[in-house]
């Protein structure tokens, strides 16, 4: 046999060359944030140190590791499915570094009879409504100085606190907050981000028996700010979670709510509304994990991107496991694409283990502005400028109206207002 | 039913040492078609996969040199690539083991009479004979093991100058459209499992519509695996010239066997301007298959691209036949099936890539999960930039019918345009009590009424098939129903 591979002639490059548009000879790259494998066909995948290996599969949600200690997590290389998405050249080392910054400093209003604690991470009350789930949640979980403690009391009725992080500091910094809403409590708690930081956090909220608790944390930095927030919540019997989270400012915010049931007759709901400007990546990645029998679950998230390269990425995981009977779920996240250039992925991932459910689903949906509802308003002699800003105001209303902390609705709404005039849409 | 395959079988010794290694195999005995022949052409093959083997199949057939340098090349990403972590378990596969050609006749045959007796045993329990008969298909490439040994088309097609081959012939006698198309929408390194069918190809088929001919009656191919720890790795290309039509239908069962089996095809499909091509499979490996398969399919200015697939069979299915729409007004369309019983994983989907304006695509996914069966949809829809008007929808419904089986939904949606309408939807349901009740209060039992709604529940999809294939989907969705209650 001859080497045939030294003379490469004309016919000969063009046999077999690909001739979709975006492929090269090993297929197309799906995960164009990162260097990195793609979720269907076209493994893109560079041979590194697991290949060849057995195909374990990774993608079930009930596999992904959870630990507290930071040396569990392998680096971070952009390829995981959990931050295939992710720009981590954007994260500020937020995945890397040591977290020795200054954390935003936390100022609570409005309490009556709410108690706001500073302690340290070794006390025993951190740590027990969740684990991290990924890598930079551990690396936070290590590099915090100290924890912040809000309890509800027991049996409290129409406690309504504001939490507010003020941050100045570009700094990689880390940060640590337990909110314990105690038996039979009903409580509204405003988390609050404002100015700039890099910051990883984490959150708890313990929502004991026969609480209700409802969360609503903003993220309305300056542009520069880099976020990447774990919220872990523990659901335990009847008890109520309500969370709704509001994410317009920084630069990049990455988000990760993540509901455990530990009880049965558990509820969880979780809102969402995000507003993407040019070159802001805002990412929401939940996880509601059904592990007891008959609770419920109802997620809903809205966004709006316009502007060159504004990103948005959802990803809501909804595993209903083995023991969790009786389960009613359902998922949804809607897309509103004002402009060119930006881009919206959205991933729905549901994963039933048990057929002893009462219900579970899913939707998601990205578009444009709906033609006729443009053409219905301008019909009545609204023009096209004002029609347009109330499609969008009527779009993401659905989860302002959620938050009923009138205060903060209206703040929102001026929010939206003076985003919507930005682009002149 | 283990009496019946030792009936069946022409050598039941083989069989009863298989079943007293694999006692689980008892538990199989849904599966019909069960039988096998005797095996002389697989026992002589070489196990394994390197250069030299993939020399020998290139020498064996006679291959031009730049298909040579082609399989080569395949090998090389092979053995570069990891395998997928995600998806479903593969660690079961040992490439080593696996037969990678197997020739099972001299020469290709002409009609029925010319096959071998045990070959055409095997396609009587299939009922091909008869399909052929009955002139019901238009033509029939019956492929058992690696080499298409049975091949005829009507005359009048012929004469229409649409071309269907097994893919080894059609490299012989049509090099130069073969060489234009082969490996341009799957290309060599696309993935681990098309890179070793690229390396080890043998058999598929070859269709070649010409401009403006509409093939009215079904293109059909039946596939086999006969050989232990034989892969089956065929290659097929269909190419419809502009404002043609044909309906290609590929039907796959295959013999039990005791130790894994891996098939991996690739199937590029190129749709021109105007035409419009429509692919149904209904895939019934047995359940020792692995079946990971690449499909994908491009459509230019106002073509159409109809997926119709069917996973049935198995141990394993990864499978997402694709369409990239990279002209205007192009649509592309998936209706999925799968059904996952007892040890079975069906891991399927579709994926939809928008590149031109005002393309269109759906995507309807029906699955249904029994006896700790899993069964996932598995999608990605994209728009790239440019894409404007694309429009998409994705419905995915799941049944679950007892407590111990799964159902899972991937889908990805990415979208970078903002000129688009997407929507997924998907819903998770279980056979209710009072379904059942109210249909075994019209004299119904328990299993008959079970697989009265099964079947209403995949009904959208089985009209869509021929009819003798939706006849078949309902005997099968029987098989698999049986034993599914009490």
């Amino acid at each position: 046999m001859t080497d045939t591979a030294t003379h490469v002639s004309g016919e000969k490059a063009r046999i077999g060359a690909p001739s979709i548009a975006g492929f090269t000879e090993e297929g197309e790259n799906l995960s164009p944030m990162n260097a990195a494998a793609s979720p269907i066909g076209g493994d893109a995948v560079k041979a590194h140190s697991h290949g060849g290996g057995a195909g374990v599969p990774d993608s079930s949600r009930a596999g992904r590791l959870t630990s507290y200690k930071l040396e569990d997590f392998a680096p971070l290389t952009g390829r995981e499915e959990d931050f295939r998405f992710t720009p981590l050249k954007r994260m500020g080392g937020l995945h890397k570094n040591a977290l020795t910054g200054a954390a935003p400093v936390l100022v609570m209003t409005g309490a009556k009879a709410v108690a706001l604690e500073t302690v340290a991470m070794s006390d025993a009350r951190v740590g027990s409504a969740g684990v991290p789930e990924d890598r930079i949640s551990a690396n936070a979980w290590n590099s915090a100085a100290e924890a912040k403690i809000v309890t509800i009391p027991a049996e409290s009725i129409g406690e309504q606190v504001t939490l507010t992080y003020t941050g100045d500091s570009t700094e990689a910094a880390a940060a640590h907050l337990v909110v314990i809403a105690e038996e039979n409590s009903e409580s509204v708690v405003v988390i609050d981000h404002v100015g700039t930081a890099v910051l990883a956090q984490n959150i708890e909220f313990d929502v004991r028996e026969g609480a209700k608790l409802t969360v609503i944390s903003l993220q309305a930095w300056e542009d520069t700010a880099i976020h990447a927030a774990s919220h872990l919540a523990k659901v335990r019997k009847d008890g109520h979670f309500k969370h709704i989270a509001v994410t317009y400012g920084g630069d990049l915010v990455r988000l990760t709510p993540s509901a455990h049931f530990a009880g049965e007759g558990g509820e969880v709901e979780l809102f969402g509304l995000y507003f993407a400007d040019a070159g802001q990546h805002l990412e929401h990645r939940l996880f509601v994990d059904h592990a007891t029998p008959h609770c419920t679950s109802n997620v809903l998230y809205k966004g709006a991107l316009q502007g060159k390269d504004a990103h948005t990425v959802w990803v809501g995981d909804v595993l209903i496991r083995k023991e969790a009977p009786g389960t009613n779920s359902y998922e949804a996240n809607r897309n509103l694409v004002l402009t060119e250039g930006a881009r919206a992925d959205s991933v729905p991932n549901l994963e039933i283990e048990t057929g002893l459910i009462d219900g579970a689903g899913h939707a998601s949906t990205t578009g444009r502005f709906d033609d006729e509802h443009l053409f219905y308003l301008m019909s009545r002699g609204i023009d096209e400028k004002t029609a347009r800003r109330l499609v969008v105001r009527g779009f993401l209303n659905e989860i302002v109206q959620q938050i009923r902390v009138p205060e903060i609705e209206e703040r929102l709404n001026e929010t939206i207002e003076r985003e919507l005039a930005a682009t002149g849409n | 039913m283990t009496d019946q395959i030792a009936q069946e079988s022409t050598d039941p010794g083989v069989i009863t040492e298989i079943l007293e290694k694999n006692p689980e195999l008892h538990g199989i005995g849904n599966y019909e078609y069960g039988w096998s022949d005797k095996n002389d052409a697989g026992a002589n093959a070489r196990r394994g996969v390197n250069e030299e083997v993939v020399r020998n199949i290139s020498e064996l057939k006679s291959e031009p040199q730049w298909m040579l340098d082609m399989r080569l090349k395949g090998l090389k990403y092979f053995d570069r690539k990891p395998m997928p972590t995600w998806g479903a378990d593969l660690s079961g596969i040992d490439f080593d083991n696996i037969k990678y050609f197997v020739r099972s006749t001299e020469k290709q045959a002409t009609s029925w009479e010319d096959l071998p007796e045990d070959i055409k045993n095997t396609y009587d329990k299939l009922g091909i004979p008869e399909a052929e008969k009955q002139r019901l298909v238009s033509g029939v490439a019956a492929q058992y093991e690696s080499e298409v040994v049975y091949h005829q088309l009507r005359e009048d097609l012929e004469k229409q100058g649409v071309i269907f081959l097994d893919t080894d012939t059609a490299l012989k006698e049509h090099e130069d459209i073969f060489k234009e198309y082969f490996g341009t929408i799957i290309p060599v390194g696309d993935n681990k499992f098309a890179s070793l069918n690229t390396a080890t190809w043998s058999g598929g088929s070859f269709v070649y519509v010409p401009k403006g001919v509409h093939v009215e009656i079904p293109l059909q191919a039946y596939f086999r695996i006969n050989t232990e720890n034989m892969g089956q790795f065929e290659r097929t290309l269909i190419i419809a010239d502009e404002d043609s039509y044909v309906h290609y239908i590929e039907g796959c069962t295959a013999p039990i066997y005791s130790s894994d089996s891996l098939h991996s095809a690739v199937v590029e499909i190129i749709v021109k301007k105007g035409a419009r091509v429509r692919y149904t499979t209904i895939q019934n490996w047995s359940n020792n298959v692995y079946n990971l398969v690449t499909k994908r399919a491009v459509c230019e200015e106002g073509a159409t691209m109809e997926w119709v697939d069917g996973n049935i069979g198995s141990k394993v299915t990864m499978k997402y036949p694709a369409v990239y729409l990279v002209g205007e007004h192009a649509t592309g369309e998936t209706l999925s099936i799968a059904f996952a019983g007892e040890g079975q994983h069906q891991d399927t989907g579709s994926k939809m890539v928008h590149i031109a304006p005002n393309t269109n695509s759906k995507i309807v996914s029906k699955s249904v999960a029994r006896n700790g069966g899993r069964a996932a949809y598995r999608g990605l829809v994209q728009v790239r930039e440019g894409a404007k008007g694309a429009k998409n929808s994705v419905e995915c419904d799941a049944l679950l019918v007892d407590q111990i089986s799964r159902s899972d939904t991937y889908p990805y949606i990415d979208v970078r345009e903002d000129d688009v309408t997407m929507g997924h939807e998907a819903t998770v349901s279980r056979v209710s009590e009072e379904q059942l009740f109210y249909l075994m209060s019209r004299g119904m039992t328990e299993e008959e009424a079970m697989g009265m709604i099964v079947r209403g529940f995949v009904e959208p999809i089985a009209r869509e098939l021929p009819m003798e294939y939706a006849m078949e989907l309902n005997r099968l969705i029987e098989l698999q129903m049986e034993g599914s209650v009490g």
